[in-house]
């Protein structure tokens, strides 16, 4: 599978699951989602967990709002209707099962290029040089965080301010280390664009790697990619 | 062509290298990492395949094994091993100049060596800021004379210390690898008495590592510490005997001003009761010895090598027995060096404990000190 197949198929399932109004079609693409993900041949497990801690506080703030307080469904409120705490659970969990599928989508896509790197990634893309200079930079972003992450609780355990191993004293402080965490990434991005990007034209060198002669799609992106017309349509039609 | 830029700190030396590269396009090695990577990789091998030329210009450097490198995160690499790959990169790549300020001062001597011996050899223009030469030979030499500023007075700094009783420290069968690596230490056993203690490996021998693990920053995978025979597990307590000066300074700040780190470190500190923990005035008057005057200022608004000399703000106060420095000469010049190397001897003499890494062997020689080498995993008094 190309990542251009892989965004494809990606955008066609999320937008499946964001048109879908039961849980008939939403099972229909969690069900394909599944078979997507197990196509990886990794283990689904970790996905899965992601996705369900993702969904966990909307589905607990859902849980106490529309079925502990409401006790009504909102096409139940729009009607008039007495309505009842069955049909407010029947609308948190299709709401819920949506977010899942949602994240469930994109945890899918990440196991199929789990062994790329983004810069591979992004350099299999068929997009505009431009955007796929913009997904580069936004991209490298997360290392700068990572690394910036790690500077932050050095700095921090060294000085004794925090320790590394879960304390209160951690949980008093924490605000600091999000602090010193932003604080070195501006200064982290601030020395690259200052003097080497500048002086090396790092970015147009970004040209000349991004540039590759891949193939657009694959057989395997044209079968997904109809798997994912299927959520599609089956969305629609279920509506 | 090559240029060596010579001249003492803040005599106009970056500056004078930078004016050189804007001539031509050319690739840059600045000190730590946002100098000497692109930033724009997760892993060695894309670092490298972002420089590559269809047709690289020059004969290429390679001083490490990049293919076992390959996935490894650039930021996760040592100091040196980080300068090395900037230089492989470069070799690869169709750039005709390369300015380098500092950076080889954080390479062990083989690998030092073989750069200085690269960059001399090689069919473009180099400029080099070293502190480290005086000159090379078959390189025009360009002399900076700016103003000195930040004026740093060490000896005056620790004129005050009073003697200290720092504890023996004994790692017993230490382990430790970071995730997914090889093994740094396996089953090593040395003990530290008081006094200057340097620490020696080649680049990516785990020396920097091992402050992590003294500091609490990292835990071992198996091992203990004692402090004069009693248990001490700064990954769980949190660190109360060592002062870290990072090698790069940017790693210790822990506020964006002087007052505001500060403050954070003595309210840490006054925690542990055996700590006597120096007031506001000392400090200020100690930061200004190391050429900062005012709290106020904003640390990551001063110069690189006047950074590094507010690192040594900590390890200078006396508050904490053991102090650990980490390529303190880096960016130094030769006065700065020699006026390090006398702080350690005073700090030793007083009874603290000093650890210190160097690539630099002239800069050890002024220092009494013995030496604990890492290799092969394990630890060694040499």
């Amino acid at each position: 599978m190309t990542p251009n197949g892989a965004i494809a198929f990606g955008l066609l399932v999320i937008a499946a699951a964001v048109v879908a109004r039961d849980v008939m079609s939403l099972a229909v693409i969690l069900a394909i989602l599944l078979t997507f993900a197990l196509a990886s041949r990794r283990s689904i497990l970790p996905a899965l967990l992601w996705s369900a801690g993702i969904v966990l506080p909307l589905a607990a703030f859902m849980a106490l709002v529309w079925v502990g307080i409401v006790g009504r469904a909102p096409h139940e409120i729009a009607a008039g209707a007495e309505g009842s705490r069955a049909a407010a659970v029947a609308y948190a969990a299709l709401v819920c099962l949506r977010l899942f599928a949602i994240a469930f989508a994109i945890q899918a896509l990440f196991l199929h290029f789990a062994g790329w790197t983004p810069l591979a990634f992004v350099r299999a893309l068929t997009a505009p040089p431009i955007a796929k200079k913009l997904l580069v930079l936004t991209l490298s972003l997360i290392e700068t965080i990572l690394h910036a992450i790690d500077r932050a609780r050095t700095a921090l355990i060294a000085g004794g301010i925090i320790t590394r191993r879960f304390s209160w004293r951690n949980l008093r402080h924490g605000w600091l280390l999000v602090q010193t965490v932003w604080l070195t990434v501006v200064v982290i991005a601030i020395g690259r664009t200052r003097d080497k990007w500048p002086i090396e034209g790092t970015l147009a060198r970004l040209d000349g790697t991004l540039h590759a002669a891949a193939p657009r799609l694959a057989i395997a992106d044209l079968a997904w990619g109809a798997a994912g017309l299927a959520c599609l349509i089956a969305a629609i039609g279920l509506r | 062509m090559r240029d060596f830029i010579a001249g003492a700190n803040f005599s106009g030396r970056s500056a004078a290298l930078m004016t050189r590269l804007r001539e031509r396009l050319s690739f840059f090695v600045g000190p730590y990492a946002e100098g000497a990577l692109s930033g724009l990789s997760s892993t060695v091998a894309d670092e490298i395949a972002i420089y590559r030329a269809a047709q690289p210009a020059h004969a290429e450097f390679s001083a490490l094994d990049f293919a076992a490198f390959a996935a490894r995160k650039p930021p996760t690499l040592s100091g040196g091993e980080q300068v090395l790959l900037a230089l492989h990169c470069f070799s690869r790549s169709d750039y005709n100049a390369i300015g380098i300020d500092t950076a080889l001062e954080q390479l062990d001597p083989g690998n030092r060596d073989k750069a200085l011996a690269y960059l001399s050899g090689g069919d473009f223009y180099a400029a080099l800021i070293d502190n480290r030469l005086d000159a090379r030979p078959g390189w025009s030499t360009q002399a900076c004379t700016g103003q000195a500023a930040f004026a740093c007075n060490l000896a005056a700094a620790t004129g005050a210390l009073k003697p200290c009783a720092a504890p023996a420290i004994t790692i017993g069968n230490l382990s430790f690898a970071y995730p997914g690596g090889a093994a740094i230490f396996r089953n090593t056993s040395i003990t530290l008495s008081p006094g200057a203690w340097r620490l020696t490996g080649s680049n990516g021998a785990g020396k920097t590592t091992l402050f992590k693990l003294l500091a609490g920053v990292l835990a071992p995978a198996s091992g203990t510490i004692t402090l004069d025979g009693a248990p001490y597990a700064p990954w769980r307590e949190g660190n109360r005997i060592f002062a870290l000066a990072a090698q790069n300074p940017d790693h210790q700040w822990c506020g964006a001003t002087l007052r505001e780190d500060m403050s954070r470190r003595r309210a840490a500190l006054a925690r542990h009761s055996q700590i006597a923990v120096p007031d506001e005035a000392a400090l200020a008057a100690l930061a200004a010895l190391l050429g900062v005057p005012s709290l106020d200022q904003h640390l990551y608004e001063l110069p690189l090598v006047a950074r590094k000399r507010l690192s040594w703000l900590w390890p200078l106060s006396g508050a904490l027995p053991w102090i650990m420095l980490d390529e303190p000469t880096i960016g130094q010049d030769r006065a700065m060096r020699a006026a390090l190397g006398r702080t350690i001897d005073r700090l030793a003499a007083l009874g603290h404990g000093v650890v210190f890494i160097t690539h630099d062997d002239e800069f050890a020689g002024t220092v009494a000190h013995r030496t604990v080498r890492l290799a092969g995993q394990a630890m060694m008094v040499d």
